[in-house]
């Protein structure tokens, strides 16, 4: 498997080469697309892109946990989770033989 | 929030045209599915990460009916969201 890593700067690159705007506004777009994106999640719970997946944003409830160095029990607090579920256009794209 | 929501306040918030909204928004996308495709790691600082897992076939077992099935080796993607993302959820 390659060990090639896609960043922020080739997504920022790929749009560039496609619009007429200096490199500097398209990585400010991109920045805020995230932070868009971030506000959906977080508020709405679930953001949804069609042919990609869905980011879902769900409650984890408080538990008991242990320090295993010391043993000690705690309570971890309650907290929201983030989890990536996958649209089925993408994964037969993934898996194009079946 | 959906795709064409997310393209709407994209534009709206940075006086952008819907078409390069949308052309910002679906490059995103793509790009992130086609490495992806091609098996590399996809990371976004302060948003999460990518890695495509493989899973090898088995036999398995339909168990409604008790047929035997070979379920087909399959690869999926994984998510691991960044550190700022999960703080920013939680806040």
């Amino acid at each position: 498997m390659s060990s090639k890593t896609l960043t922020k700067a080739d997504i920022v690159d790929a749009i560039y080469e496609q619009m007429s705007r200096n490199r500097a506004e398209v990585k400010t777009h991109v920045e805020s697309l995230l932070d868009i994106m971030k506000q959906s999640v977080k508020k709405d719970h679930s953001l949804l892109i069609s042919g990609f997946g869905k980011f879902d944003a769900y409650d984890k409830k408080a538990r008991k946990g242990r320090n295993p160095q010391t043993n000690q029990t705690i309570v971890l607090p309650p907290r929201k989770v983030v989890v990536f579920r996958l649209s089925r256009k993408f994964r037969s794209e993934l898996n194009p033989q079946g | 929030m959906n795709k064409s929501e997310l393209i709407k306040t994209l534009a709206e918030k940075n006086n952008l045209h819907v078409d390069e909204a949308s052309l910002i928004v679906n490059t995103f996308f793509d790009s992130i599915k086609n490495s992806l495709v091609k098996g590399e790691r996809v990371e976004i600082r302060g948003f999460g990460s990518f890695k495509v897992k493989d899973y090898g076939g088995y036999t398995g077992r339909n168990p409604k009916t008790g047929d035997v099935v070979d379920v087909h080796p399959k690869k999926l993607p994984f998510f691991r969201p960044g550190k700022e993302l999960k703080e920013y959820v939680n806040k």
